[in-house]
């Protein structure tokens, strides 16, 4: 079983789409489009509108993220845009500014 | 996850540019470039359709475009190349198929093939120590291929090469014969067909 894994010191420009899990520890600007789920780790960098099924934030999301699951902003995940998601979570220690919508 | 190893899964596509300083591996979908200092790996079933400069390239999928490597571009038995190699070293296995030219760079033409002296070591290029066992030889028997003198002397030497070859198998024999002229030809084919 694969996932997709972008390295730490990998930047990629452009837009990510798939259907299996994606795991950001490196820099993503951008789109980025997924069924599954997304995990941006401590040393990740987005700068894109995510839409996707689940998203962990662990490390730095600048965009929107659209969720039809579940979005969670660990502690020490920094979250900067609208989120809209039928769950969303923000641990204490985590750091968000933008509008939350859980209407879904 | 303190060794940076990046993996473009199966299921997964990315259409613009992408760069960095760790190995990658393609086992999905890459359009637009690719900018590494270290090795680019498509698996079987990957498919890049992009201008790539890199440090090694290893095909084994599908390569659509052209390929500056500054050590070694190898493509291997079930690999598939359209474009421009650009590579002091350049190998093209038995049943790999290629169509584009290769530049090796500058080198004596009056050197025999064994003695060109390179830059770069050909022990070196196998970093990971897997896979293939990148027999010295192999890079070799390639470099007598040069692009600038398309009617060298390749097939002799690939046939030759083909039986010890310890990956040998039922396919690698029923084609042996076919790749050889698409190597000699390398330089020529290049604008004939539609690219």
């Amino acid at each position: 079983m694969t996932n997709t894994v972008i390295g730490s010191s990998i930047v990629i420009d452009g837009e990510i789409s798939g259907e299996e899990d994606l795991v950001i520890q490196g820099t993503v600007k951008g789109r980025i489009v997924l069924k599954e789920n997304v995990f941006v780790e401590q040393s990740g960098v987005v700068e894109a509108d995510i839409e996707t099924n689940n998203i962990e934030v662990s490390g730095q999301v600048t965009g929107n993220i659209v969720a039809t699951d579940k979005v969670e902003i660990t502690a020490g995940g920094r979250a900067i845009g609208d989120i809209k998601a039928p769950r969303i979570l923000i641990a204490d220690g985590a750091i968000f500014k933008g509008n939350v919508d859980m209407d879904a | 996850m303190t060794e940076p190893i990046t993996v473009i899964g199966t299921k997964t596509m990315i259409n613009g540019n992408l760069e960095g300083d760790e190995d990658l591996t393609v086992e999905g979908h890459v359009e637009g470039s690719i900018n590494l200092s270290k090795t680019l790996t498509v698996e079987v079933g990957g498919v890049v359709r992009a201008n790539i400069n890199v440090r090694n390239a290893i095909i084994s999928g599908v390569l659509v475009g052209n390929v500056e490597a500054q050590e070694a571009v190898h493509i291997t038995e079930q690999g598939r190349v359209v474009g421009d190699i650009t590579s002091p070293r350049v190998i093209l296995v038995d049943g790999s198929s290629f169509r584009g030219s290769i530049d090796m760079g500058d080198f004596n033409i009056e050197t025999t093939p064994g003695e060109i002296q390179r830059s770069t070591p050909v022990t070196k290029y196998q970093e990971d120590g897997e896979e293939k066992e990148a027999p010295a030889r192999a890079p070799t028997r390639v470099r007598t291929v040069p692009a600038r003198r398309p009617a060298a002397r390749p097939a002799p030497s690939r046939s030759s090469r083909a039986p010890s070859k310890s990956t040998a198998k039922k396919k690698s024999t029923k084609r042996k014969k076919p790749p050889a002229p698409k190597v000699r030809s390398v330089g020529k084919t290049r604008g004939k067909k539609k690219r």
